[in-house]
């Protein structure tokens, strides 16, 4: 198909109008540049605030399905029973406090519910209040399985000091703010009080910095047998947590486990639609600027090449004369076309790359006093690859009509010198 | 008798642009055998390059039968024709339309570089004599735009023998020429076709060339003239 007669031909085309190929270069370099720069930021960014967000908390939530107490009177609307008159006075029912009973029977099947399931926590939550000496606080506590809990937000690595893993019916381990505010160490002997009074002693067993404001303020961990009989749970647990392998595939999962379970099953993005619509936009954003440069990149190409094409009408109608065929004269341009869009990538992915490098490189001062990589850059391999691709298809469009046009040129009309 | 290179059996032409019909040759009959030198001449519109471009296969009769080495060709697609222009055929254009980016050897090797590179290799050492021989031997390497028209032209010659064609086809080639560099090529076009035994058939309004050539094809409003209708050989010898 590429004969040498049809390469030496391009080539030699580009080689003699070096400005103009240069030219070409530079736009394809820069939309190559654009797609690699703009994905990766902007893919990071998303990333970072995605973990920020959902690293303490689990890709999924399974709770008990919510259930209103419904007053006889509000049978009717339901169409029930109509015909009864009811006198007294009209109270709104508090909702009924729900917990997963059978907890214990589920966990195996929402264990193996999905391949994408890399954890499954029990967990048990409420609210309770912090005693030592003269100071009381209100505390959130959590009583879970740590070696399940772990996976859900990393304690365990995260530990200034004692254990997470391992902690048995007595430990609470908890976030250094509050061990500070409370002047808390190791083996220290703290009081929790449950929501109906009850009484219990812990012993700190751990304290830790994970940096998620959530987990490290108002939040105690305690072992899930301690925390079913501070908040007088019996064997009951308030929830599982289920943390994935890919948090993005959560809707989908979430979606597939709704007919399974007869609880409410609920995925972060559904719990946090602002983050996700935010997201989404920023995603559409960039797309628009990679789609409009991509555009700009093949008017680049097409616009060099009708011009190459135009200025070249007499030779091309010689060549065709000699016997040169419309497929050959077309794939001539089609391949300059390809070939300018080549070379942009040759340029432009090292460009990006090299970028992206200098600002992976950039340290800063965070407000915490931690100093942090601003940027979060990881370069995929596919993403240049990606881009690359891209670019071609983008030289091979682009250059098609004006090549079509170059293969059709009239030889008689030139002989004629019309 | 040697068999002809091209053979004209009643052709004629007659160009369709929407509703409007421009007939411009009429049953025009005659052959070309190897290693003739043939001038066509006639008043300007009488179709004489609308004549060439249907021997040179560059386009399709609208009557008659076309046959070139005895194959008929009248009716082949556009792909078949061009593929028999490249292997057979050599064209002269009044401009030399050289590739610019290409050397002079580059060019006048470009019809054998569409038949691939180990042709284009085989043919270098004979188009380099013949560049020798037309006087370009210190040009091989150097780009057509540093030529003058003359020497252009002279590249141009060469370049339509690359193939080694049974006919060359030349269309007012020194058309564009002063007298003196017209001469020359002229000369050279004799010479070769009679050193190489390749037919030319060239388009002329010089005189002077046409008296010099084997034979003249004179036109006159898409007729030759002196021939009456259905006489086949009905071109009249120069001398
Ligand atoms: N594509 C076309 N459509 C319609 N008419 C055409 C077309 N090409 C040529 N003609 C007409 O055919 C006639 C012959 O044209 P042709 O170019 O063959 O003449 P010519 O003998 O080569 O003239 P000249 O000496 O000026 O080059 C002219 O009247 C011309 O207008
Ligand atoms: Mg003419």
């Amino acid at each position: 198909m590429l004969s040498y007669f049809i390469r030496s031909v391009a080539f030699r085309h580009l080689r003699y109008s070096v400005s103009q190929s240069l030219l070409t270069i530079g736009v394809v370099a820069i939309s190559v540049l654009l797609i690699i720069y703009l994905r990766t930021i902007i893919g990071g960014t998303q990333q970072r605030i995605t973990q920020n967000t959902t690293g303490a908390i689990p890709h999924i939530t399974v709770e008990p399905p919510e259930r209103t107490p419904v007053g006889a009177w509000q049978l009717s609307s339901l169409g029930l029973d109509t015909d009864n008159l009811y006198v007294g006075e009209v109270v709104n029912l508090p909702k009924a406090r729900e917990v997963i009973e059978d907890w214990r029977l589920w966990l195996p099947s929402l264990d193996a519910v999905d391949p994408e399931v890399a954890t499954v926590s029990p967990i048990v939550t409420g609210q309770a209040f912090m005693n030592r000496g003269s100071r009381r606080q209100s505390v959130r506590v959590t009583g879970v399985i740590p070696e399940r809990h772990n996976g859900i937000v990393e304690i365990e690595k995260n530990l200034d000091a004692g254990r997470f893993i391992g902690m048995v019916s007595g430990d609470v381990v908890l976030g250094q703010k509050l061990a500070r505010d409370f002047g808390l160490k190791l083996r220290d002997k703290v009081r929790l009080v449950g929501p109906e009074g009850l009484t219990l002693n812990f012993s700190v067993a751990g304290i830790y910095t994970t940096g998620f404001g959530q987990v490290d303020d108002g939040q105690v961990f305690v072992t899930l047998r301690d925390g079913q009989s501070l908040l007088e749970l019996g064997g009951s647990i308030s929830s599982f947590g289920i943390k994935l392998t890919d948090l993005y595939d959560a809707e989908n999962v979430a979606r597939r486990m709704v007919p399974v379970f007869p609880f409410k099953v609920q995925s972060w993005v559904v719990q946090n639609p602002n983050l996700f619509r935010t997201l989404d936009a920023q995603g559409q954003t960039r797309d628009l600027i990679l789609i409009m440069t991509t555009i700009a990149s093949g008017f680049g190409i097409g616009s060099i090449l009708v011009m190459v094409v135009t200025s070249k009408y007499r030779e091309i109608g010689i060549l065709k004369a000699m016997g040169a065929t419309p497929g050959e004269i077309q794939s001539i341009f089609v391949l300059e076309g390809l070939l300018l869009a080549f070379i942009g990538c040759l340029v432009g992915v090292p460009l990006g790359v090299l970028l992206l490098k200098g600002l992976a490189a950039i340290r800063s001062v965070g407000p915490d006093g931690r100093v942090d990589a601003p940027f979060l850059i990881e370069i995929d391999p596919m993403l240049l690859l990606g881009a690359s691709l891209v670019a071609m298809a983008t030289g091979a469009v682009a250059s098609w009509f004006p090549a079509r046009k170059a293969g059709q040129v009239d030889p008689m009309q030139v002989i004629r010198g019309s | 008798m040697a068999q002809p290179v091209v053979e004209l059996d009643r052709v004629g032409k007659t160009y369709y642009n929407g509703d409007v019909e421009t007939p411009v040759l009429f049953d025009i009959s005659f052959s070309i055998v190897p290693g003739e030198f043939v001038a066509i001449v006639g008043g300007s519109g009488s179709g004489k390059t609308t004549l060439l471009n249907l021997m040179g296969l560059l386009d399709r009769p609208t009557a008659g039968v076309i046959r070139v080495e005895s194959q008929e060709v009248s009716q082949l697609d556009e792909l078949s024709r061009a593929k028999a222009r490249r292997d057979r055929l050599g064209f002269i254009f009044q401009f030399h339309y050289l590739l610019p980016e290409f050397t002079v050897l580059e060019n006048a090797l470009m019809p054998c570089r569409m038949r691939g590179r180990e042709f284009e290799k085989s043919q270098e050492p004979r188009m380099r004599e013949l560049l020798r021989a037309v006087g370009l031997e210190d040009k091989l390497k150097v780009r057509p735009p540093q030529l003058s028209g003359g020497q252009q032209q002279r590249a141009a010659v060469v370049r339509s023998l690359a193939n080694e064609p049974a006919v060359v086809f030349a269309d007012e080639p020194t058309g564009n020429l002063d007298s003196k560099s017209g001469r020359l090529v002229f000369d050279l076009m004799k010479r070769l076709s009679r050193e190489s035994g390749t037919a030319f058939v060239m388009v002329t309004h010089d005189d002077n060339f046409a008296l010099e050539a084997d034979r003249v094809i004179r036109i006159r409003d898409g007729r030759l003239v002196g021939a009456p209708a259905g006489v086949p050989s009905g071109a009249i010898p120069s001398r």
